[in-house]
């Protein structure tokens, strides 16, 4: 017994959970821990107000890695052998389609839930100073998001696969100048082949998730440097005490200065140092509202990874991927559609090519981008940013119209047709 | 809630086990393998021992396939349709049953979907049978079937089906080619026909398509050619053996079917009638194959056809390197051998075959087995170097007849030589003519001089 208990204790290295220190031990004593505070304030922990979007989006990409490796093991990247292998994980692969399908629905998932965490940070402010790069961050995550599933569509090499990717290329081709040199670029052609989908692939298992990697640890880096997780600083009670802090050596010696904690105090092991703090304070009388990560946070965010995990695997058990037929360049489905949130996009590009296939795209990349420093109200209290607001539900609300038509009410020759009519297609 | 936590918590990972729990069954429960424990029972039905009887109800459950690279099939059908080849299961119940009358297209290298279609991948039954949502050929009914056979018999008469000689003849005669494109060549009012048989469309909705364009695609440029209902069958079979995938060349250049007609085929190419007579007609160097596959067992021959010195030491039979499948056909020519086979095969013979020319190749088969090659070269070139011998390499034996006569040769050959030294003074040239006499019987090595001989001729020849 003892030397069991001599061996976790020399894995763990802290003191019990029941006290304080081991508490606090547990998130810094602990690489994959410690980017966590010890202790959060219990407003960082609302679900009302973060809805833990960005930890659902954190955890999709766990499982996206997760079950994307072990279809790595079933896949040559190579027409046709590309659909064959989707063949036999639907048929012979042992838990292949619900492999698959996890892998499927967790990647469209993300998408939404990307956006849905773009949507939760716009509406509570929450790209205002300090907090103006971790947005911009945010949005090349959401770009290599969307780069990460536009690659993954094209892999299982049918019918939809080949059309979308074709569609989706097609719209990028519209750009001035560079379009072209891009398409060919990224599809090692001027039409989608073999050599499209090996780049597809590369792209899709080494270089999209590494980038994805490396800006993840930047924007969880950044939240932890900014002051934490996001809360309504607006709803915070005004500081009643002034207290006073003092910097300096112990006792003996004359304090280096005395400053006012509310404004002034800063953590800092490696010097003491004076100066107005980048990050959110926090106050004494709020640190007394602080609780420790463990238990409060971790059980949230393990139930946030549960109810993700869960919520994948049961609708992968009731329904699988599609899967259409083998790729056919000869055969053009009629309409073809890019994959369902560019459609919103192939909407536009319907009325005009460049505005769709060019302006609409860049100019929602740009304005997004650069949203913190465009806006320079600096209050996040919703009351004040009421026209902002309503410019960013437009926005929003425009882009799911179009996706909604584009997705449903499309039909050949890219004619209005409601879904509730049926399309017998014609002879040929 | 917080002090529910870890109760949710706990909550939510049960919930989660029980999915994956749920998953691991599904997928270890797939249909096919009820199938095979249907077919293991129904077998040992008719074991008599009951420790065979257990053994065939413990096979393990496994996926079978027929791996067709030539074609990029694979059909699993043999998964469930478990008794294809396997005529004691005649009188089984599908999917079990045996099916007879397949004559050279054996399961094993043919598949099932290239005749049959459906979806050679799929390993559940409503897959399989390919009436699923994106799969163009679902498996055709009985009606139909022989449609299939026009796949690879491109041309010609097929045997038994006169429906696609029909439909030929008549998409040749009524002028189709006008409109419709097949193959590159034709009109292009219609739709191109070349992959027809792969297109979604039903052979009911063809039949009827052909007795009524209009009635069955509204607005349809084809004119109706009033065609009776066996004219309509017909062009229905031709349509539905039009693809573009080039199985009839895959399979000859495969010479997968392993026939008596192939098995004479090669016996002509390997000119095996040199060495072997058959009913005594031919040369007598080998045995005579009349009546062989009665004296030997077919393994026996198989193995006499991979390693002839394995069965039977110090056979003069060349090893050809021979496939499976070659092997197979030459058994199978020769169960069926006559001595008027061996006539016409003799009278087909660009040069006619006299005793001599039946010594001349024993020999240039000893020249290769004894190594003779090795020193005189395969083409008697010589030029192999030998310091300090005359000329400083092993000689050409193309202009030896020059030189010698056929019983110096013999003489030769038989007692050895050593070569004439370059310098006399010199050392030894390391390679020299050993002596044969204790391993060639006198027989051997005329032979070989018979041989030896006619390549002289030929030297001669080529100046």
């Amino acid at each position: 017994m003892n030397l069991i208990r001599e061996i976790w204790q020399s894995i763990v290295r802290r003191d019990p959970l029941s006290t304080d220190k081991g508490k606090s031990e547990l998130v810094f004593l602990n690489v994959w821990l410690h980017i966590h505070p010890a202790k959060v304030k219990k407003e960082h922990l609302r679900f009302k107000y973060t809805f833990y979007l960005g930890f659902i989006t954190f955890f999709l990409f766990l499982i996206l890695v997760t079950t994307g490796i072990a279809l790595m093991c079933y896949y040559r990247p190579y027409p046709p052998m590309a659909y064959q292998d989707m063949k036999d994980l639907q048929f012979v692969v042992f838990m292949g389609p619900f492999l698959r399908a996890m892998h499927r629905w967790a990647a469209h998932a993300m998408v939404v839930c990307v956006f849905l965490h773009m949507c939760r940070v716009f509406y509570t402010g929450s790209y205002k100073k300090p907090r103006q790069f971790n947005w911009v961050v945010g949005v090349l995550l959401l770009l290599l998001t969307l780069g990460l599933s536009f690659t993954g569509y094209l892999l299982p090499w049918d019918q939809l696969a080949y059309w979308a990717i074709t569609v989706g290329t097609n719209i990028g081709g519209y750009a001035p100048l560079v379009g072209g040199q891009l398409k060919e670029l990224l599809l090692g052609g001027h039409t989608v082949g073999e050599a499209a989908l090996i780049r597809f692939y590369v792209l899709h298992v080494a270089v999209l998730p590494s980038l994805m990697i490396l800006l993840t640890i930047v924007h969880f880096w950044r939240i932890r440097k900014d002051g934490g997780l996001s809360r309504p600083t607006w709803k915070l009670r005004p500081n009643k005490t002034e207290a006073l802090v003092t910097i300096g050596a112990p006792a003996e010696v004359a304090p280096l200065k005395t400053v006012a904690a509310s404004t002034d105090k800063t953590y800092g092991l490696m010097e003491v140092v004076t100066g107005k703090p980048i990050f959110e304070t926090v106050t004494p009388e709020e640190e007394e509202d602080a609780v420790f990560s463990y238990p409060y946070a971790f059980f949230r965010e393990a139930i946030a990874l549960m109810v993700t995990v869960t919520g994948i695997m049961a609708i992968s058990f009731f329904f699988h991927a599609p899967l259409e037929e083998l790729a056919n360049s000869a055969k053009t489905p009629n309409p073809a559609k890019a994959p369902w949130y560019f459609l919103g996009l192939q909407e536009l590009v319907s009325h005009s090519a460049l505005l769709g296939g060019v302006v609409a795209p860049a100019l929602m990349v740009l304005v997004l981008i650069a949203i913190p420093y465009l806006d320079r109200n600096p209050s996040r209290r919703p009351a004040d940013r009421k026209l902002i607001l309503w410019l960013f539900t437009f926005f929003v609300v425009a882009n799911l119209v179009l996706i909604v038509i584009g997705t449903f009410f499309r039909g050949p020759g890219w004619a209005f047709v409601p879904p509730w009519v049926h399309v017998v297609s014609g002879a040929e | 809630m917080g002090r529910k936590l870890p109760q949710f918590f706990f909550a939510l990972s049960m919930l989660a086990l029980v999915l994956i729990a749920a998953a691991v069954w599904q997928a270890s429960t797939p249909s096919w393998k009820n199938y095979q424990r249907a077919f293991f029972q129904l077998e040992a039905q008719g074991e008599p021992n009951a420790v065979t009887k257990a053994a065939v109800l413990a096979t393990p459950p496994q996926i079978h396939q027929i791996l067709l690279p030539g074609l990029q099939r694979v059909d699993r059908c043999t998964t469930c349709h478990l008794g294809v080849d396997d005529p004691t299961m005649k009188n089984a119940p599908e999917p079990f049953r045996y099916h007879a009358g397949l004559g050279p297209h054996i399961p094993s290298k043919f598949g099932c979907t290239i005749c049959h279609g459906g979806q050679g991948l799929a390993t559940d039954v409503k897959d399989a049978h390919g009436n699923v949502p994106f799969w163009p050929n679902p498996l055709l009914s009985s009606d139909y079937i022989r449609a299939s056979c026009g796949r690879c018999h491109k041309e010609g008469d097929v045997p038994g089906v006169p429906e696609l000689t029909e439909g030929r003849r008549l998409f040749e005669t009524e002028g189709c080619h006008g409109c419709h494109k097949l193959n590159g060549v034709g009109g292009s009012i219609g739709p191109d026909l070349t992959d027809e048989g792969a297109s979604h469309r039903s052979p009911d909705w063809l039949e009827r398509h052909f007795l009524a364009p209009n009635v069955v695609s509204a607005g349809s440029a084809m004119p109706n050619f009033h065609f009776t209902r066996e004219q309509a069958r017909a062009l229905t079979y031709y349509m539905l053996s039009l693809t573009n995938a080039d199985m009839g060349s895959y399979y000859s250049s495969m010479r997968l079917i392993p026939s008596p007609e192939y098995g004479r085929q090669l016996f002509v190419e390997k000119d095996c009638i040199v060495c072997h007579a058959i009913g005594g007609t031919g040369a007598k160097v080998g045995p005579d194959l009349l009546g062989v596959t009665k004296r030997h067992s077919m393994e026996w021959l198989d193995e006499q056809l991979v390693n002839p010195q394995l069965v039977y030491p110090g056979s003069s039979m060349p090893e050809y390197d021979l496939e499976a499948n070659v092997r197979t056909a030459l058994v199978a020519f020769m169960a069926s051998a006559t001595q008027e086979d061996a006539q016409e095969i003799l009278a087909h013979r660009s040069n006619k075959l006299t005793p001599e020319d039946v010594a001349i190749e024993a020999g240039k088969r000893d020249f290769a087995r004894f190594g003779c090659a090795g020193c005189h070269g395969t083409e008697l070139q010589g030029g192999v170097p030998n310091p300090n011998a005359q000329g400083g390499q092993v000689p050409s034996l193309l202009h030896v007849s020059d030189d010698y006569t056929k019983d110096e040769i013999i003489q030769i050959i038989r007692d050895g030589k050593v070569p004439p030294l370059d310098n006399a003074a010199g050392p030894t040239p390391p390679l020299y003519m050993p002596s044969w006499k204790h391993l060639l019987s006198d027989e051997d090595i005329h032979q070989i001089v018979d041989f030896l001989w006619s390549m002289q001729q030929k030297a001669k020849d080529s100046w």
